[in-house]
């Protein structure tokens, strides 16, 4: 993208700063199979420097921006590979809140949402997966939740937003970690990350906690799930840039009969394929920011097709990338495979390639001649 | 026709005012043609075009064109793919016109643009040799200079239009001592000039659009090469901007998208689960060639210069067009080998023209492959 057509410069600039100065693939490397899997500290950092407030209002303490300007900042943010999870609790988990209808709990807990202190998690998908956020069996009634919550991330949040089916239509509570009948067991994710997998056994709920209920949670969830969706897409962008920049610098330097493994034509056009699908994320990531930011109705149809092409490019620049290292591409010792893995966390999470083609010829059926 | 400041014009409007123009005065049978049309089929409508100012829309008015900027130039391709508007043979418009108006002589430009602009010259373009495709720099064509004229031998192929052509622009080496692309230069021939043979090729569609042009001696005056001697590649290579953005338009996959919905519907795919996915895969395809042209199209309507990464242009469109055509034949079934129209339930789909329309497309204008030499090269800098 051309400067002048970057809006969004200055944020970039910032990222760029925040990796050279708080941030490191050895730091990266440190954290995995950790727990929590992420470092406080450096959340408190990216707190400080507004992104966890980026697309949460003003009068909630946030910088009241949109998509656009987030998605600048997680395409910077991804090539870092920093576990900290600002998709998923700035973007996934307070859209859910944001989205909401209850007031009281927005003004109580956005503002440390914004701050930082606050870590939330949106708990919506149970143990099947799937994309539907309607698709719930955890039960909201008599005063208490019951049921199972899966691929929650992060798994050691300071609250949870548990989606829930009640005699209204389904709803969102907040429940707090550590509520008695919470209990959260871990699933290690490909890239060093983990998940959780909740289980909630007559957690007491009151109204207070009812971030949204009936119509209103059902739009807030799938509102939720497709911005975060398209910021995937960005992540995806992010990793997969930077994984063929790696790869393109290994070509440049890496010399087998003499001659550096870059001049060789078969892994050139290989390399120009692979270009071409980072290219093609970046077209549908720019067009989904430009058309939804016009006209947010198509916000799901956006959301599949970016997430449809860049979980697909994103593991296709991390395969290819590790054979076009070579054996040392194997090798944990490499950090390219970081990348592939960081793009298999994000391909799979919110949908993968295969699902959001199926979503989209739900949402856009083809149009026949006329 | 008085010219008109088309540029002070509203986008929205002047879009509807070629569609307009379009739909009112462009023949019905012409419109998505299955190939290219020949100048008897296209010359009234040429004519049109003419008595309209319209028929150099790239052109500066100083010479008689539409003097559209790029971004109004784009709605007016646009346009025309939308109404499904035939090409004429307008080498002489599209190529060579605007190389001249940039590096030719007054008297030149005064001698070749305005009955180029009528339709009086129609040009062919005399680059590729049977020895000079994708190695096109090392073409063979020799014009020696003999006085006042340059003698013409060896021959050029793949060229369109050859047997309608009434001159030829061709690239021609002039000094066989100079490294290969530094001794080439651009001249102009009549076609009526004695020595000059031309045989039609017929394609895979049957048809004969493209020849081979043989030249045994033909003499062309010296006045007529165009800038200076040697320097006919730099030139050739300086004029390749707007093509690289409109052979990337996702019109004609938009069209044929189209067209096999048609037929999915009528086959009964739409129940087959592995059909279903390969075809949505190809139709979010078309939808990101739609935002990757649309992105490229955004800078030149900004007034930006297009850089080496367009080439990623050409390639995704073409190469998506021919997948699509593909699914098309795969689809069709059994009618997936006939010609002309062949019937489905409900509608007639001419399924083997665009089949074979989407081959050359991927190896006119520097192949696919060349093109993935110039972006590893120029964009992702890896070592020769």
């Amino acid at each position: 993208m051309s400067q002048q057509e970057d809006p969004n410069r200055m944020l970039r600039d910032a990222v760029t700063a925040f990796a050279a100065r708080d941030t490191s693939i050895a730091r990266v490397r440190q954290l995995r199979d950790s727990a929590p899997g992420f470092d406080k500290a450096v959340w408190k950092t990216i707190a400080e420097l507004g992104w966890t407030g980026i697309m949460i209002p003003e009068e909630y303490g946030g910088m009241g921006l949109g998509l656009g300007e987030m998605a600048a900042v997680l395409e910077e943010f991804a090539k870092t590979l920093s576990p900290e999870p600002l998709n998923p609790s700035s973007v996934l988990a307070a859209a859910a809140l944001l989205h909401g209808d209850n007031e009281a709990l927005k003004k109580k807990l956005l503002p440390g949402i914004a701050s930082g202190e606050i870590l939330p998690a949106l708990a919506w998908q149970e143990a099947e997966g799937g994309i539907d956020p309607l698709a719930i069996a955890t039960r909201a009634e008599g005063g208490a939740l019951n049921g199972g919550k899966r691929f929650v991330f992060p798994a050691d949040a300071d609250g949870y937003l548990v989606s829930a089916r009640s005699g209204n239509g389904p709803a969102v509570y907040w429940v707090e970690k550590g509520t008695a009948g919470l209990t959260v067991e871990y699933e290690p994710r490909a890239d060093g990350t983990r998940c959780g997998r909740i289980s909630l056994k007559n957690v007491k709920i009151i109204d207070a906690q009812l971030a949204a209920s009936g119509k209103t949670a059902g739009a807030a969830l799938q509102r939720a799930v497709d911005e975060a969706t398209i910021m995937a897409g960005a992540e995806l962008l992010g990793v997969m840039s930077r994984a063929l920049e790696i790869t393109l610098e290994y070509m440049r330097i890496r010399v087998q009969f003499g001659k550096p493994i870059g001049s060789f034509q078969a892994l050139q056009h290989r390399a120009v394929d692979l270009f071409i699908q980072k290219e093609l994320s970046f077209s549908v990531l720019r067009d989904a920011l430009l058309q939804t930011a016009a006209d947010p109705s198509g916000l799901g149809l956006w959301a599949s097709r970016v997430k449809s092409r860049c979980s697909e490019a994103g593991m296709r620049i991390g395969r290819e990338s590790i054979q076009i290292h070579g054996g040392i591409g194997f090798a944990d010792e490499c950090d390219i495979g970081l990348y592939l893995k960081r793009a298999m966390v994000l391909s799979a999470w919110l949908g993968n390639g295969a699902v959001h083609r199926r979503r989209y010829a739900v949402l856009a059926p083809a149009e026949a001649a006329a | 026709m008085q010219a008109q400041d088309w540029d002070k014009m509203d986008d929205e409007a002047f879009r509807l005012e070629v569609r307009g123009f379009f739909r009112k005065e462009y023949p019905e049978h012409l419109r998505f043609p299955a190939y290219h049309l020949r100048w008897a089929d296209t010359k009234d409508w040429y004519k049109k075009l003419v008595d309209k100012g319209w028929a150099a829309p790239g052109w500066p008015k100083e010479w008689g064109g539409m003097g559209l900027s790029p971004s109004k130039l784009l709605i007016f391709i646009e346009e025309q793919e939308r109404h499904g508007v035939a090409r004429t043979p307008d080498m002489g418009i599209i190529l060579l016109g605007p190389l001249l108006i940039k590096f030719a002589t007054e008297e030149q430009k005064k001698q070749f643009l305005p009955p180029s602009l009528r339709g009086e010259y129609i040009w062919c373009q005399g680059y590729s040799e049977p020895n000079a495709g994708s190695d096109l720099a090392s073409l063979k064509v020799e014009a020696v200079l003999d006085r006042d004229e340059y003698v013409i031998n060896g021959s050029k192929t793949w060229t369109s239009y050859a047997m309608d052509a009434t001159h030829m622009f061709i690239l021609a080496r002039t000094d066989k001592k100079a490294k290969k692309q530094e001794g080439i230069s651009f001249l102009l021939v009549d076609m009526k000039t004695p020595g000059i043979t031309v045989r039609p090729i017929r394609n895979l569609l049957g048809v004969e659009v493209f020849a081979e042009v043989f030249l045994d001696n033909v003499r062309t005056p010296a006045k007529w090469l165009v800038g200076k001697p040697n320097q006919g590649w730099t030139m050739a290579k300086a004029l390749l901007g707007f093509e690289r953005i409109s052979i990337g338009s996702p019109k004609l996959a938009q069209t044929g998208l189209k067209r096999l919905d048609a037929i999915v519907r009528s086959q009964g795919l739409t129940q087959d689960p592995a059909f279903m996915d390969r075809y949505t895969q190809l139709r979010l395809d078309v939808a990101d060639l739609a935002s990757t042209y649309s992105r490229f199209a955004d800078l030149l309507k900004r007034g930006e210069t297009l850089g080496p990464d367009v080439s990623i242009l050409k390639i995704v469109a073409t190469e998506t067009f021919q997948r699509l055509t593909e699914l098309t034949l795969e689809a069709a079934g059994d009618a997936g080998a006939i010609g002309g129209k062949a019937a489905f339930r409900k509608d007639s789909v001419d399924i083997l023209s665009p089949f074979y329309n989407a081959r050359p497309a991927t190896i006119y204008g520097g192949s696919n492959e060349i093109q993935r030499n110039i972006l590893a090269k120029n964009v992702l800098d890896l070592p020769s």
